[in-house]
């Protein structure tokens, strides 16, 4: 268990921070590895966006004349700073259990929030319309993903009793993980239709969706700026994905270093199965097709799991 | 469900890109790529200039003899020419490697030059062109071509005369 | 200032493979468009194992590829998004339009060729140039941009 006075070591260095980056650089170098291999392609080296981040690094950035310049630079910053903060709240089973100073489940949940509302504002500020109609099609589908996601922890915090993550996990220890509790199905189908959209990949890629509006929100960025949007996306796989196994599948948090091999095991699984597959399986939809299915059956799933939980 | 089928055929197969920058390409056969000129047997007829489309092909008359200029940068690669060359003095090879720096650029061209001459017959200014051999019965011999192309198209055409149709 | 040096080169060699691609139709028949397209997506022609992704802002490129004879119409705008891409850059004109004009050389209606208003680095002729012709030039492309990030 971590002493308040080795919080800033818990965010800059081990489970957020440098940890938390490569190994969401390494996650996301997976995905597209094995994404080109269901394609029949060789794809790109596991290392890849860690060089594309290092690339994005020595460019130049650019600020169009009409953006908003204050607001545009700090976007990027404020959103990979929020997901740093989140990256040290996911508990990783066997060497670290958030400490509850940093803050419960609520806490992370609005940090959840920040990536796409920095997204929206990074859109608008940029002043490009392409910025606009990302910022659009963003808040559209943020406010149909949050609703289940809401729910989801709702439920598992009902059934638990508490919103402390390290309570969620002691609860699974004794009673079985949620994984294979079939009350909790209906939350873990919400949460795993939840979390494309939140990470943002094709199905779900609407607000970004690179054929169409030339990756919305991101198309005035260039250079540092828009590798720190990279980062961000990197950690909020490792966030969200951490989340997913704390809320549903976690490992004893006394298990040593076979507790880390298991959260990373998991972590490639739900990247691998999740995203990928997902990924290359799939056309993106339009923007009223992912709200109405947000709100018809994640929701659904999520307001009978509460109820379900709440009635039991 | 199909596409499920095709990822695993392609994870079992691995994947089907070529080697290519790290490794030869395969080229095909009638691959129609850098141009080649062979300038012993260019009758200077000019064909190729008037077919090409994109003007890559020009002839110049200069002090010193028929210049034959051809720019690979302007070139369509659409094949007329070597078509129409009735003594296959231009060819088409099957090498596509032509992605050069910019710098490089004029050097992309083929400059021959056919140098006037005096005819060996009655010493009048002649281009040392090869004559045509097509449709003639002998064909010529290489050693023909040679005492030919010193020869003004006049004494040319006495020449095939003499030589006669042995049919 | 030496440990600053190798990590700055080190530095370079990494950012090196990353260079990703952006496609300007300066007023091309589309041909070229087919080729630069099929090199890009299809498994045989994979750039993404050389780290090439192609991407659709010109903020994000750092090897434009230029198609097309720079048609009056579209000198302008061609002019204005190739600005937009920081530096440092490298540019490849693909086809002959681009580099001479091409079958187009000499209209009216064409600007033709490119590098008397873009700095241009590689040219690949070809009409259009074949997949494997096109990873060559962004082969040298990626050579040249060694020399400049």
């Amino acid at each position: 268990m971590l002493q308040s006075t080795t919080i800033p070591l818990a965010v800059l260095l081990f489970p957020g921070g440098v940890f938390a980056v490569a190994l969401g650089l390494m996650l996301k170098g997976m995905d597209r590895r094995l994404a080109a291999r269901l394609q029949g392609r060789i794809g790109p080296p596991l290392a890849q966006p860690f060089y594309d981040l290092v690339k994005l690094a020595r460019k130049r950035t650019m600020v169009p004349d009409i953006a908003a310049e204050p607001v545009f630079l700090g976007a990027p910053l404020i959103g990979a700073a929020s997901m740093l903060l989140a990256a040290a709240l996911v508990p990783i089973a066997g060497v670290y259990t958030p400490d509850p100073i940093l803050g419960d489940l609520l806490v992370l949940l609005y940090l959840l929030a920040v990536p796409a509302v920095v997204l929206m504002v990074a859109g608008s500020a940029s002043g490009s319309p392409f910025g606009a109609i990302g910022f659009s099609r963003e808040m559209a589908l943020m406010l149909a993903y949050e609703g289940p996601l809401v729910l989801v922890v709702a439920t598992v915090a009902l059934r638990v009793g508490s919103f402390s993550i390290a309570d969620i996990i002691a609860y699974q220890q004794v009673h079985g993980a949620f994984l294979f509790d079939p009350m909790m199905w209906p939350a873990l189908a919400a949460f795993l239709a939840f979390y494309p959209a939140n990470l943002g990949i094709i199905p779900f890629d609407i607000p970004e969706a690179e054929t169409e509006v030339l990756e919305g929100p991101l198309l005035e960025y260039s250079g540092p700026a828009l590798g720190l949007f990279k980062v961000m996306s990197a950690l909020k796989a490792v966030v969200v994905l951490g989340l997913g196994i704390a809320l549903f599948w976690p490992s004893a948090p006394d298990s040593g270093a076979l507790g880390i091999l298991a959260h990373l095991a998991k972590l490639i699984v739900m990247m691998l199965l999740g995203v990928t597959v997902l990924r290359v399986s799939m056309g993106r939809m339009r923007i009223d097709q992912a709200f109405h299915f947000f709100l018809k059956w994640p929701l659904a799933l999520s307001v009978l799991s509460l109820v379900i939980v709440a009635c039991a | 469900m199909n596409f499920l089928k095709i990822f695993v055929r392609n994870l079992v197969n691995g994947p089907s890109t070529v080697s290519f920058p790290f490794g030869p390409a395969w080229t095909p056969a009638r691959m129609r790529g850098r141009i080649e000129f062979k300038l012993p047997s260019c009758t200077g007829c000019r064909a190729c200039e008037q077919v090409c489309a994109p003007g890559a092909i020009r002839f110049d008359k200069t002090p010193e003899g028929l210049r034959f200029m051809m720019w690979h940068n302007t070139c369509v690669f659409c094949g007329l020419c070597e078509f129409y060359c009735p003594t296959d003095a231009i060819h088409q090879s099957d090498d596509w490697h032509m992605a050069h720096a910019v710098d490089q650029k004029f050097s992309m061209a083929i400059r021959e030059l056919i140098p006037y001459t005096n005819c060996s017959a009655c010493g009048m200014k002649t281009l040392a062109s090869a004559p045509n051999p097509v449709g003639i019965n002998p064909p010529y011999t290489p050693e023909e071509i040679e005492q030919h192309r010193q020869l003004c198209p006049a004494c040319r055409k006495k020449a095939l005369a003499e030589r006669g149709n042995p049919s | 200032m030496t440990l600053l040096q190798t990590l700055n080169e080190k530095a370079k060699q990494i950012a090196v493979r990353s260079p990703w691609i952006y496609r300007i139709n300066a007023g091309s028949c589309n041909g070229c468009d087919v080729e630069c397209a099929t090199t890009a997506l299809i498994p045989r022609y994979d750039v993404e194992r050389l780290g090439c992704q192609y991407c659709g802002s010109p903020r994000h490129a750092d090897i434009v590829l230029i198609t097309g004879p720079l048609t009056a119409r579209i000198k302008d705008d061609v002019l204005r998004v190739f600005a937009e891409v920081p530096d440092p850059k490298v540019t490849v004109a693909v086809g002959v339009c681009p580099i001479s004009g091409g079958i187009f050389r000499e209209s009216y209606a064409v600007h033709a060729p490119v590098d008397q208003y873009l700095p241009v680095d590689v040219n690949v002729p070809g009409c259009p140039p074949r997949p494997q012709a096109i990873i060559e030039g962004i082969a040298q492309a990626i050579a040249i941009w060694r020399e400049r990030i």
